[in-house]
C-alpha cells in the first residue's frame, strides 16, 4: 500500500503536469528545443544532475545531509583522470578505483555521523572542505587534460537525441528505487529516517543503515563526477563545485522532508527534469544565465510552501512535533 | 535541523538552563582557556618558524582578516543561538557590499550614508528570511538555502556581475588606518564594538535571553509564553545586519565591491563559532569564543602560507579544524554530563 502511494504521490503528479506544460511551451516558442542536439545536451546535463540529486535524497531519507557530494564528485574525477593521464593506468582500473574512492568518502561521512552523533550538516561541511582541498592540493587547480579517448567519446556518444549516459542514470535510478521500496535494508533505512528512536527500540540496524545511505551517496556522487569528466574530456578540478544547490533542489522540490523518512525517487526525477527545462529554456531564449540560480531558489521556496499548504493547516499547526510515521513516503 | 539520535526531552525550560549553568560553566571556561593556549601556541610557533609573521605589515593584515572572519562568524552565531541556520550570510554580505559599492560609485552618496543604506538592506533581507521562516514554518535550512540563491541570483542579474572598483578614498582608507600607530586596523575596532554589543545583548538584554531560550527549547519557550515568532524575526534581522557589516568591512579592505564577495564564507561562518563553543543546536553562544576562533582561523591561514604551505592544503586544514572542534566539543560535553 505504501509502495503504491509512493509511486503516484500528489507532488509527482503536479510536477509531471508542470514538466509536460513546460515542454509543450518550450517546443512551441523555440522549435529548436526538439532538435536532436538540444535534447542530447539537455539530457546529458540531466543525467548527471539527477545522480547528484539522488545522492542527496538517499541521505535526506535518513534525516541527514551530505554537503560533500560536489567535492566527492570533483575528487573522484581528479583521481581517475590523474591515474589515467599521469600514470597510464588502464581505464577500467582507474574508473573502479575512482568509484571505490567515492564509496570510501561516503563511508567516512557515515562513520563520522554515526560515531559522533553530531549534526551531519556541519560534519559533511567539514569533510567537503577536506575533499575539495585534497583535490586542489593535488591539481593546483590545473585540469588533467587529454583523458583516454574511450572515456571522452562516451561523453559525446548518443543514439539519436538520447545520450549514452542516460542509460547509466536510468539503471542506477531504477536500482535505487528497487532498493528503497523492495529490499529489507532499504525499508529499514526509511524507518530509521522516519523515527530513529523507534527504530533503535525496535532493534533495527541503525549503523548499517547510516553507512549504507552515505556509501550510496558517495557512489552516486562518484558516478556523476566520472560522467562530467567524460563529458568535458578532462579532469577539471572545479567539477562538483556548483552541485550544492541542485542536490537539495531536486529532492526538496520532489517532496522529500528534511526530517527524514521519505524518499521520493519519482518526485526527484521530475523535479530535476523541471530544472533542466528551465536551464535549457533560458539558454534557448538567450537569457542572462544568472536567472538559473534565482529561479531555482524561487522554485524551492514555492514548492515547499505549496507542499505545506496542500497538506492543510492542521499539519502546519502540529509541526511542533517533528515525528513522522515510520516509512511514510510523500 | 534533524540530527538522528537526539531527543528533545520534555524537561521544563528552567531545568535545562540550570543544568547548563552548573554543569557546563566551568567546562566552558576551561575550553575557552584551552583555545587561548592553542592560539597562543600557534602565534609562538609561527613567530619562530615563519619569517615575517611578526612584521607590522603581516600582523596588520592578519588582524584585519580575522576581524572580517569573526564578523562573518557573528552573523552565523546569532542565527545558531536560536537553533536556526543562516546559509544566506554570504549572499547577504555580498549583495549588501554590492549595494554599498553602487551607492558610492554610481549614486555618489557619502560613505556614511551608503553604509547605513547597506546595513538597512542587510537587516531587511534578514527580516525576509525571518518572515519566511515564521510564516511558512519551513526549516531555516531550506528557507535560507533558497533565499541565498534568490539574493545572489538577483544581485548578479542586476549588476551583470560587474564589480564596483572605484570606491571613495575616504571609505577604503578606513580599513587601512592604524589605530594609535599599532598594527591594528580600524576594522578590528568595528569587530570589537560588534562583539561588545552582542555580549551585552546575550548577557543583559531580555531579547538575548529570549533568543537563548528559544534556541535551548523552542517548544518550552513557546509554552512559557514567549513570542517565538518575534524572536525568530528579530534574530534573522540582526544576522542580516551583521552579514552586511562583514560585507562592508570586506569591500573596504578589498578596495572593490566584487560580485563574488561572500561566495566562500560558508565554512568561515561556521568555523569561528564552532571552535569557540557555540552550540550548533542552539541555546548557547560564546562571543569571546567566536573571537578567539576567528583569530585562530586567521592565524593558521596566514601562518601556513608564510611557512610555504600551499594555499590549497590550508583548505584541508581548516576543514579538519572544523571537524576536530565539533568532535572535541561533543566529547567534553559528554564528559561534563551537560545536555548535548
Amino acid at each position: 500500500m505504501l509502495r503504491l502511494r509512493g509511486l503516484v504521490p500528489g507532488v509527482a503528479l503536479g510536477l509531471l503536469l508542470i514538466d509536460l506544460v513546460g515542454m509543450i511551451v518550450l517546443s512551441a516558442v523555440r522549435p529548436q528545443f526538439l532538435s536532436d542536439y538540444n535534447l542530447f545536451v539537455t539530457g546529458r546535463d540531466l543525467s548527471i544532475l539527477l545522480l547528484v540529486a539522488l545522492a542527496q535524497m538517499i541521505v535526506l531519507s535518513l534525516g541527514q545531509m551530505n554537503l560533500s557530494i560536489g567535492s566527492i564528485g570533483g575528487l573522484v574525477a581528479i583521481i581517475e583522470s590523474g591515474l589515467m593521464v599521469r600514470f597510464g593506468v588502464p581505464v577500467p582500473v582507474a574508473l573502479v578505483a575512482g568509484l571505490l574512492l567515492g564509496i570510501a568518502c561516503g563511508v567516512v561521512n557515515g562513520l563520522l555521523v554515526y560515531w559522533t552523533k553530531i549534526n551531519s550538516f556541519v560534519l559533511t561541511l567539514g569533510t567537503s572542505y577536506v575533499f575539495a582541498g585534497i583535490n586542489l592540493g593535488i591539481t593546483h587547480a590545473t585540469p588533467f587534460y587529454h583523458i583516454p579517448n574511450e572515456v571522452s567519446s562516451f561523453g559525446q556518444a548518443r543514439f539519436g537525441p538520447i545520450p549514452f549516459m542516460a542509460a547509466v542514470t536510468i539503471v542506477l535510478t531504477l536500482l535505487l528505487a528497487g532498493f528503497l521500496y523492495q529490499v529489507v535494508l532499504g525499508r529499514q533505512l526509511l524507518a530509521v529516517g522516519g523515527n530513529s528512536v523507534a527504530a533503535r527500540l525496535s532493534g533495527l540496524p541503525i549503523r548499517r543503515a547510516t553507512l549504507t545511505a552515505h556509501a550510496i551517496s558517495g557512489f552516486l556522487a562518484a558516478v556523476a563526477g566520472t560522467m562530467l569528466m567524460a563529458q568535458l574530456g578532462q579532469g577539471q578540478p572545479t567539477i562538483g563545485a556548483t552541485w550544492v544547490l541542485p542536490s537539495f533542489a531536486g529532492p526538496i522540490i520532489g517532496g522529500a522532508a528534511l526530517s527524514g523518512g521519505s524518499a521520493p525517487v519519482l518526485g526527484t526525477v521530475l523535479a530535476m527534469v523541471l530544472i533542466s527545462l528551465i536551464d535549457d529554456g533560458l539558454v534557448l531564449v538567450s537569457a542572462d544565465p544568472f536567472w538559473v540560480e534565482f529561479l531555482i531558489g524561487a522554485l524551492i521556496l514555492g514548492a515547499v510552501v505549496l507542499g505545506r499548504t496542500r497538506l492543510g493547516d492542521v499539519r502546519v499547526f502540529l509541526r511542533i512535533s517533528t515525528a513522522r510515521p515510520v516509512g511514510s513516503i510523500r | 535541523m534533524a540530527s538522528t539520535g537526539t531527543v528533545r526531552l520534555s524537561q521544563s525550560f528552567v531545568s535545562v538552563s540550570a543544568s547548563r549553568l552548573t554543569g557546563g560553566a566551568l567546562l566552558r571556561q576551561v575550553a575557552l582557556l584551552a583555545l587561548l593556549f592553542v592560539t597562543a601556541g600557534f602565534w609562538i610557533y609561527f613567530s619562530v618558524a615563519a619569517s615575517g609573521f611578526t612584521s607590522d605589515f603581516n600582523l596588520f593584515s592578519l588582524l584585519r582578516f580575522a576581524a572580517i572572519q569573526i564578523t562573518i562568524g557573528f552573523a552565523q552565531m546569532v542565527a545558531l543561538s536560536i537553533g536556526d541556520l543562516n546559509l544566506a550570510v554570504g549572499a547577504i554580505g555580498g549583495a549588501t557590499g554590492m549595494i554599498a559599492g553602487w551607492a558610492m560609485q554610481v549614486l555618489g552618496l557619502p560613505p556614511l550614508v551608503a553604509v547605513v543604506f547597506a546595513l538597512a538592506a542587510g537587516m531587511l533581507l534578514g527580516f525576509g528570511n525571518g518572515l519566511l521562516i515564521t510564516w511558512t514554518r519551513i526549516n531555516s535550512f531550506i528557507v535560507t538555502l533558497a533565499t541565498a540563491s534568490l539574493i545572489t541570483g538577483a544581485m548578479l542579474i542586476v549588476t551583470h556581475a560587474d564589480p564596483f572598483s572605484r570606491l571613495p578614498d575616504s571609505f577604503t582608507s578606513f580599513s587601512e588606518t592604524e589605530v594609535a600607530s599599532l598594527p591594528v586596523s580600524n576594522l578590528v575596532l568595528v569587530m570589537l564594538a560588534v562583539g561588545v554589543a552582542l555580549f551585552f545583548l546575550y548577557r543583559n538584554l531580555s531579547l538575548g535571553r529570549e533568543m537563548l531560550a528559544v534556541g535551548a527549547n523552542r517548544r518550552a519557550a513557546r509554552m512559557s509564553g514567549l513570542s517565538v515568532d518575534r524572536v525568530v524575526l528579530l534574530t534573522h534581522g540582526i544576522s542580516g545586519a551583521l552579514a552586511a557589516t562583514a560585507g562592508l568591512m570586506a569591500i573596504s579592505a578589498d578596495h572593490t565591491a566584487s560580485p563574488s564577495l561572500g561566495s566562500d564564507w560558508l565554512l568561515a561562518s561556521f568555523v569561528a563559532p564552532a571552535i569557540g563553543g557555540t552550540l550548533l543546536s542552539g541555546g548557547l553562544v560564546s562571543v569571546p569564543g567566536t573571537i578567539l576562533g576567528g583569530v585562530l582561523l586567521a592565524t593558521i591561514s596566514n601562518g601556513l602560507l608564510l611557512v610555504g604551505i600551499d594555499n590549497f592544503w590550508i583548505t584541508v586544514f581548516l576543514g579538519v579544524v572544523l571537524l576536530l572542534a565539533v568532535v572535541l566539543d561533543r566529547v567534553t560535553r559528554a564528559a561534563g554530563g551537560a545536555v548535548p
